[in-house]
């Protein structure tokens, strides 16, 4: 096989690879924690936590849902508005490189108004206080908690009609 | 083999290109590939999920600053879950942070709701809902400005573009000093404009009447009746007189008019939810404490 020959079948195979890559479906988890879980409902039992930039791999689609594997090949569900589509840039054939997959991207999603931001804020103007907001953060209803709540209420699918 | 390649239709100089970009790859640009290339943003549509959490954050601290937490926990826990049940049902169930409800202790009738999520809702306001449904729906339409994005949309263009200018075009992970700086003071400014619409003037008459039809759908679909909203506001209709200028009863549009949407659009969903006891009970059993 010639020289030209041999990279340019090499370079056919990177971008067969790179273009694979395209095809499948990548996720990127948008917020700052997502329940994997395990059916595509809200009060559904969590699997697992995802992190913010966080990939999946989407597998199929249900009602707002998707099926997806995580890297660890792990599958669940997530809601679609948990997550964001990203194109998977292709190496430039410029001198700047650019991300090759928009985890990064992602990670910086608070990259302007964030918590650097926010502490000179604070710093700033010491009488507003924060402690509150945290609080409020800290209060929670569990998978389970909004099951009961719904059931009991008869709402959602434990509805009790019109 | 060929064939593939042909399909591709590469240039012999673009794929020998493409092998030298592929081999200069080295942990130096991997590096550099964390300071990512991208056009300067312009609007607030693209503004991130934790950009706006730390905007959220930050409002949340002023209603807060303006306004005592009436901490009465079984209430706060009881409104969280009514809050979780229209969240999960809204046109954006999961942001950045979720989603979080709180009391205030004022005899204002007001609903406040900040960017990422930060809800409050005053206990005058509770004092006039008669049971789940009024409740369901008036959080459903505070989740609905979160989910339109109305306090983002408050934030003055100029400001939200120079803003994107400092974050620049390549965004590295840190700010330097001068950067913080100068971010800060359009933040605050940022805060200013959305405080000014939230509190103090009120959401544009096009917002409410987007919030009440997203809540209108949000507490239907959740299954609560729809009605809970119309009830709310004919309150509102029957008492302007006396709160006229204070909390929900500032917006504009009035009262009346809100109405009249409203009413209209529950019309129009069918099947309509109906009102249930266990809810209006355990409503009561929630309300039994305050005061």
């Amino acid at each position: 096989m010639s020289k030209t020959l041999r990279i340019r079948t090499l370079v056919f195979a990177i971008l067969t690879i790179l273009v694979t890559f395209l095809i499948a479906e990548n996720l990127f988890v948008k917020v700052q924690s997502a329940r994997l879980r395990k059916e595509p409902k809200f009060y559904a039992a969590t699997i697992v936590f995802l992190k913010a930039g966080e990939s999946v791999v989407k597998i199929s689609s249900q009602g707002g849902w998707y099926l997806v594997k995580t890297a660890g090949g792990i599958k669940g569900w997530l809601h679609s508005s948990a997550v964001q589509r990203k194109k998977v840039d292709l190496v430039t054939m410029d001198k700047s490189l650019k991300a090759k997959a928009s985890a990064e991207e992602v990670a910086l999603a608070s990259k302007g108004f964030n918590e650097q931001v926010e502490k000179e804020y604070k710093a700033r103007n010491k009488d507003i206080s924060f402690a509150w907001v945290d609080k409020m953060l800290a209060i929670k209803v569990t998978p389970e908690q909004l099951r009961k709540f719904l059931q009991e209420g008869k709402l959602a699918e434990f509805g009790g009609g019109p | 083999m060929m064939a593939g390649l042909i399909l591709f239709s590469v240039s012999c100089a673009t794929l020998e290109k493409g092998l030298d970009a592929v081999s200069a790859v080295d942990s130096s640009d991997v590096e550099d590939a964390v300071k990512i290339t991208q056009a300067v943003r312009k609007s607030f549509a693209e503004i991130t999920e934790g950009e706006e959490y730390y905007i959220g954050r930050a409002v949340a601290a002023l209603v807060l600053s303006r306004y005592p937490v009436y901490n009465n926990t079984s209430l706060t826990t009881y409104i969280n879950k009514v809050g979780q049940a229209v969240a999960i049902h809204s046109d954006r169930p999961e942001i950045y942070a979720g989603y979080h409800f709180l009391v205030l202790d004022t005899d204002e009738v007001n609903a406040l709701s900040a960017p990422g999520g930060f809800i409050f809702i005053t206990k005058g306001l509770l004092k006039r809902c008669r049971n789940e449904e009024m409740l369901a729906n008036i959080l459903s339409h505070e989740v609905g400005h979160v989910a339109a994005k109305h306090g983002l949309q408050s934030i003055k263009k100029s400001r939200l573009v120079d803003a994107f200018k400092v974050m620049g075009e390549t965004a590295a992970r840190r700010y330097a000093p001068e950067e913080v700086a100068e971010l800060t003071n359009l933040f605050e400014q940022a805060l200013g404009d959305i405080v000014e619409k939230l509190i103090e003037r009120g959401y544009d008459r096009k917002y409410e009447y987007e919030a009440d039809k997203l809540g209108v759908k949000g507490a239907a679909t959740t299954g609560y009746d729809p009605s809970g909203m119309a009830a709310f506001l004919q309150t509102m209709v029957d008492d302007s007189a006396g709160q006229e200028g204070k909390g929900w009863f500032k917006t504009h549009p009035s009262a009346k008019d809100r109405l009249g949407k409203v009413t209209k659009q529950i019309s129009s969903i069918k099947p309509v939810p109906s009102e249930q006891n266990v809810r209006t009970g355990r409503f009561q059993q929630a309300m039994k404490s305050v005061k």
